[in-house]
């Protein structure tokens, strides 16, 4: 057994999630080759392009953070393991999502604002001459897969580790088809003599990316700042964290209850009450599955102010 | 599976069908049966410039209608969109290369690392065109086939 800050029963779920991981790299590098290779000047396979390349950004934050929590022992520096790694990466993601996504809307507006006419020309193979937009189609239409299948298998192991940073890269992916829609719109509407089509579509896609970052980027605050836990896929308070709180105030009445998260584990601190006669470990206070206990990791008692010894009051 | 070979014959059609011109440029040519030529009087009388003009009124069914011009002015005329075509010889590296579209060059001269290229220019986004002088510029040229 490791000193680390993993608990035993995420080793098997975790391992997977790293393996899809490498897998979820290597398909999104295909598709970054095959997009970079017919890009042309259409501002929408540019901004399609720089989101397949953004979607790297996630699952080489997850890979660092796993490896982190997984390999980094607890130490006289970090006494309390790097558990908070995953939030650090969650954070720089959503930073990265939401800047880019701004920086493409404004090239998409100004494309639409100057009226830029985007050149699609040819090129040839096999000794014919080709329509660059078809090739654009094809590297489109190519994008869309990977994503979707990885997502889907993504998704699950991102609830059973209760990992945020996975949930987004498995919701960025599942969402992926809205991207490659609004791309093949583009690119076909370029082709039909629409020049406002390609620069639309780069607007749509661009604020699909800073949607993802804004909602990334709240969420990821919240845990920076000891906010309370959030859920997985939003802003809003979780779900278990909140019938925590319920079951720590009915069994400590009169008691102000303070949750935080700390990458996936929750720790809560009881004020105004004295600890139980009895040694609990933090796990005997989740409410719900037992299976999910181990999100509970820290119970901690804090007596009111008077009966500390000297306190007068 | 009996809906393939139609499905098949409904991509050619399609593959035929795109692009289009936003500015309507071929089919303007089309029918006015003439396009707008500026061409630099120092390559006016050039055997692969007058190669493509043939080229171009051959695919596109049409006569070209020439006057002079060269670099800048010509380009900038082009962006107005008083001519369908400029050609003449323009940098490799042109400073111009995102205002207009280039065709492959027919020849180039001058150094390697910097050469000076004999090129069709055409309006941005102007796809159908595009692909037209393109295609011409090909058909032409050995060195524009091997761009």
């Amino acid at each position: 057994m490791t000193d680390n800050s993993l608990p035993a029963e995420l080793e098997e779920p975790l391992k997977q999630a790293i393996r899809l991981e490498y897998w979820n790299i290597f398909w999104t590098i295909t598709i970054i080759v095959a997009m970079g290779l017919v890009l042309g000047q259409s501002e929408t396979m540019k901004t399609a392009w720089v989101e397949d390349t953004l979607g790297l950004v996630p699952p080489i934050m997850f890979l660092i953070a796993a490896r982190m929590e997984r390999k980094g022992e607890r130490s006289e520096h970090f006494p309390f393991g790097f558990e908070r790694v995953n939030g650090l990466g969650f954070f720089l993601a959503a930073v990265a999502l939401a800047a880019v996504g701004a920086l493409l809307l404004y090239n998409a507006l100004m494309a639409l604002a100057s009226a830029e006419h985007a050149t699609v020309g040819s090129i040839v193979i096999l000794g014919q001459d080709i329509w660059l937009g078809w090739l654009m189609i094809a590297a489109q239409i190519y994008s869309l897969i990977p994503p979707m299948l990885i997502g889907r298998k993504e998704l699950p192991l991102a609830e059973k580790l209760n990992d945020k940073l996975l949930h987004t890269d498995a919701l960025m992916n599942k969402a992926n088809w809205l991207t490659g829609a609004a791309g093949l719109f583009g690119v076909l509407g370029l082709g039909m003599g629409w020049w406002w089509a390609d620069a639309l579509s780069a607007a749509i896609i661009s604020l699909d990316v800073l949607n993802d970052g804004w909602k990334a980027l709240r969420s990821s605050t919240a845990e920076l700042i000891d906010g309370a836990p959030r859920a997985l896929s939003s802003a809003e308070l979780s779900e278990d964290a909140q019938q925590l709180c319920e079951r720590l105030r009915s069994e400590f009445p009169g008691s102000t209850v303070r949750l935080r998260e700390t990458g996936r584990l929750i720790r809560a601190e009881v004020h105004e009450t004295h600890s139980p006669a009895e040694c609990r470990h933090p796990r005997h206070y989740w409410p719900g599955d037992d299976a999910r206990a181990w999100r509970l990791a820290q119970v901690s008692f804090i007596p009111p102010a008077g009966d500390v010894p000297g306190d007068p009051g | 599976m009996k809906w393939l070979p139609f499905l098949f014959s409904l991509l050619l059609a399609a593959c035929d069908a795109l692009p289009r011109d936003p500015d309507g440029t071929s089919r303007r040519v089309t029918e006015g049966g003439s396009f707008a030529v500026i061409i630099d009087p120092a390559v006016r009388q050039d055997r692969a410039a007058r190669a493509l003009l043939r080229e171009v009124e051959r695919r596109a069914g049409a006569r070209a209608r020439l006057s002079g011009g060269t670099g800048e002015d010509a380009l900038r005329r082009l962006r107005e969109g008083q001519a369908d075509l400029v050609i003449g010889r323009f940098g490799k590296a042109s400073p111009w290369a995102t205002d207009v579209a280039f065709a492959p060059p027919l020849t180039s001269t001058g150094p390697k690392d910097d050469p000076l290229e004999l090129k069709a220019a055409m309006a941005n986004g102007e796809n159908r065109w595009i692909m037209t002088v393109e295609r011409a510029s090909r058909a032409v040229s050995a060195e524009a086939r091997a761009q």
